[in-house]
């Protein structure tokens, strides 16, 4: 069984996940990086709901998802929701690092392509993660 | 016989001649200079040589003699023809591209309020000389005091009918004075150079100037001119120059002091830029590379074309090679290779000399900073998003007195008379130049800009506004002047206008439909009279006229940001909501004002949004960093766990 409280993270993650990847990727996407004004203030004023979400997910569903436990998920969902969790993390501190003193330009555009390229994988995981989980509701 | 003899005799002299071109084309091509010690010539290449102190009648005589020309005692060694295409003498040529909008002349005149920005390139927002009906001779006596000279002082020919240009036949004409750059002695006076330019003394001026003589009589060059008429024949003698012996050795040479590389006070005498007014000038730091001991010369290179590197990102594109250039490139490669016939050699000079001009991108702040050159950091810029280097150039964090809430009243050599003695000139000296105001420049980045509002009196006939030069103005409107206190202390200041002066003068001026409708132009407004009451409205006339400022440069320590995001992204940031007060001869109420934002046509809403949520940007970084730790923990636990059973397993195995 999946707990209420994991499945509310899930949900805050996945929503805020929306937002951020159609403001963030959808630019990119659109050929208009990086993000300006409004977009910018919307991807980053969801930002902290996606990041205690993720904090969340973490503690709400490794359990559920490490290797051998007793749990409703398939290995596949399971070894999804540890990348979920692995690039939500490089998002996450990709995105919040660069507004510290701490890497001059070179540093920071390495930043700004890693958390472009892990918020692709992180949307692709999740992408991939959910139908998974459904049919392992289906299922059960 | 006769013939052969006569056939030798030009074949002497041809070789004779060839010879003195050959001697005349040398180079020294070290980088040690050349010392000049040289004879000095006329306008008319002749040899200056002071007579003797005793004549032969044994009669004292004074070393008077011709002043000299740079044109022909420099342009014996230095190109002359080349050198005049530089951007500092080519404004007035329609084949130079414009390039980025620069510092304008500004042609003010207290007594009318009038400051109108001028310039021969045709950047938007300025005027040509000849739109107010200036004649190039007009705008030379007006401007020469900070001209090098060359360019509208320096016509190809002079017509003897015209009544303005004629005169040059009697003044001389403005030639480039090399000395005004190049002398490295520091003697060079200005004072005495401004004095014989006002007298129109032009072709006195660089002899005086450079102090080899002073001017030999009472009556000046333009008074005389004053008394010619066109068409009449020009007086056969003109003043002389009373040489100063001293500075002539036996052979008639007189040893110049010059360098190549101009020194910064050299290039500060018409390059001056000044916030720090009056007495208060020594709290000014000054630009860091200047500190750091470069010259300005050092990024604002040239080559015997003087096409100056301005710097700024693009620059590239606003360049043309011109045709002497091709043509002493191609006479190198052609002394290289006689094989080459004319047109290729001058097709691959061309292609040379574009390639060349692609390596001034490497002179701009950006280009010098990546490269390195001259020993300059690298590009650092701790914890600033890489976007702020798309957005914004170099100069918006970096250049110009530090924002505040309003931009500072600036004062220029070109618009100020900076460099020449007069009384302390106040903030109300006219024209108000205001910096820096930030806009986007042509390439869509943030940079600060100077501006000033131009003002002045016109006709309005339908859409067209005709400016009125100030003297024609000058012959209606009558306007309160200074004090005479206020005069002897600052001679330029101008009292601001009232509503009821601007009224009285707009109708003193004489109904003419056909010209139009006499308006004020002021402070960003137009004024003008409707139904005998006045009534004032912003006006695209009235704009103001911008040019991105690229100096004082202030060090990595001082710029935009060093204290944190709050200096652009704070509810009061300058470079979103100081007030930029549009200045002029109005009251300051009257004038336009608005917000940075405004003048750049941003969103306010987004803007003050925006510098709102900085408000949360510590919380957000403590959150995620929070969350990164919890997620972090989760793995490592997991990740921990995970290597344990392994090993485990491992050691459970037979």
């Amino acid at each position: 069984m999946i707990h209420a409280s994991a499945k509310i993270s899930y949900a805050v993650v996945c929503a805020a996940g929306l937002v951020l990847a159609a403001t963030g990727i959808g630019t990119f996407a659109l050929g208009k990086a990086p993000m300006t004004h409004w977009v910018l203030m919307a991807h980053v004023a969801v930002a902290p709901f996606f990041a205690l979400g993720l904090a969340a997910l973490a503690l709400t569903w490794s359990g559920l998802s490490r290797g051998g436990a007793d749990s409703p998920l398939s290995g596949a969902a399971k070894a999804l929701l540890w990348l979920v969790l692995l690039a939500g993390l490089v998002v996450s501190l990709s995105g919040v690092v660069p507004m510290m003193p701490l890497l001059g330009t070179q540093g920071q555009h390495f930043l700004y392509l890693t958390h472009r390229y892990s918020a692709i994988v992180l949307t692709a995981a999740v992408l991939l993660h959910l139908p998974l989980l459904a049919r392992r509701k289906g299922n059960a | 016989m006769g013939l052969r003899c006569f056939s030798y005799a030009c074949v002497a002299g041809l070789a004779f001649w060839l010879g003195l071109a050959r001697a005349e084309d040398v180079h020294t091509e070290s980088r040690t200079p050349f010392l000049h010690n040289i004879p000095l010539h006329d306008s008319q290449g002749r040899l200056i040589s002071p007579p003797s102190v005793v004549g032969d009648d044994g009669k004292p005589q004074e070393p008077k003699a011709n002043p000299y020309s740079p044109a022909q005692t420099c342009g014996k060694c230095h190109d002359y023809d080349t050198i005049s295409e530089g951007w500092h003498f080519n404004a007035d040529s329609a084949a130079v591209p414009p390039g980025r909008p620069g510092e304008p002349w500004i042609l003010t005149d207290a007594a009318t309020r009038t400051q109108i920005p001028l310039s021969y390139r045709g950047w938007a927002g300025t005027f040509k000389p000849s739109d107010l009906g200036l004649s190039d001779y007009e705008f030379v006596t007006n401007f020469s005091r900070h001209m090098p000279g060359g360019g509208p002082g320096e016509p190809d020919k002079i017509k003897p009918t015209d009544p303005q240009m004629g005169r040059m036949n009697i003044t001389g004409k403005l030639e480039i004075d090399c000395l005004i750059c190049h002398q490295n002695t520091g003697r060079y006076d200005h004072e005495a150079r401004f004095n014989a330019l006002r007298a129109q003394d032009f072709r006195w001026a660089p002899t005086i100037a450079a102090g080899l003589g002073v001017f030999a009589s009472f009556k000046s060059a333009g008074s005389i001119a004053d008394a010619w008429r066109p068409g009449r024949p020009v007086p056969s003698v003109l003043p002389a120059i009373k040489y100063d012996r001293a500075r002539f050795d036996t052979e008639n040479n007189v040893l110049f002091q010059v360098s190549r590389r101009p020194s910064v006070n050299n290039c500060y005498y018409c390059h001056t830029s000044e916030t720090a007014l009056g007495d208060a000038r020594w709290h000014g730091d000054g630009d860091v590379h200047i500190k750091a001991g470069l010259l300005c010369v050092d990024c604002h290179r040239n080559g015997i074309d003087h096409a100056i590197v301005r710097g700024y990102e693009g620059e590239v594109r606003d360049r043309v090679i011109s045709d002497s250039m091709v043509n002493l490139r191609a006479a190198l490669l052609r002394r290289d290779n006689a094989a080459f016939k004319d047109d290729d050699a001058r097709k691959l000079a061309r292609q040379q000399l574009q390639s060349e001009a692609g390596r001034i991108e490497t002179l701009t702040c950006r280009g010098c900073h990546t490269e390195g050159r001259l020993g300059s950091p690298r590009l650092v810029h701790r914890g600033l998003p890489p976007i702020h280097l798309e957005k914004l150039a170099c100069t918006a964090c970096h250049s110009g007195p530090f924002p505040k809430s309003e931009p500072e009243v600036v004062h220029t050599s070109l618009a100020h008379k900076l460099g020449l003695p007069g009384p302390e000139r106040g903030r109300q000296t006219a024209p108000v130049i205001l910096e820096p105001v930030f806009l986007r420049g042509a390439d869509g980045k943030i940079a600060p800009f100077k501006m000033v509002w131009p003002s002045y009196w016109a006709r309005l006939n339908g859409t067209n506004i005709t400016p009125m030069p100030p003297a024609e103005a000058a012959k209606t409107v009558t306007l309160p002047q200074p004090s005479s206190d206020d005069a002897a202390r600052d001679p330029y200041n101008t009292k601001p206008l009232t509503d009821r002066q601007i009224q009285q003068a707009l109708e003193s001026f004489p109904v003419e439909p056909s010209k139009g409708e006499p308006v004020f132009i002021a402070a960003g407004k137009i004024y003008r009279l409707y139904k005998q009451i006045l009534h004032s409205s912003e006006s695209p006339s009235a704009k103001p006229y911008a040019w991105a400022l690229g100096h004082d440069v202030r060090p990595a320590s001082k710029a935009l940001g060093t204290r944190g995001c709050a200096d652009c992204h704070d509810s009061r940031a300058p470079m979103y909501f100081a007030t930029v007060a549009a200045r002029g001869p109005v009251e300051a109420t009257n004038g336009l004002s608005r917000e940075m934002w405004e003048m750049r046509g941003d969103d306010k809403t987004a803007a003050s949004v925006f510098a709102f949520t900085f408000n949360f940007r510590p919380l957000l970084k403590i959150i995620v960093f929070a969350a990164a730790l919890v997620v972090l923990g989760v793995l490592l636990h997991y990740g921990l766990r995970g290597l344990g059973a392994i090993t485990a397993r491992g050691k459970e195995r037979p």
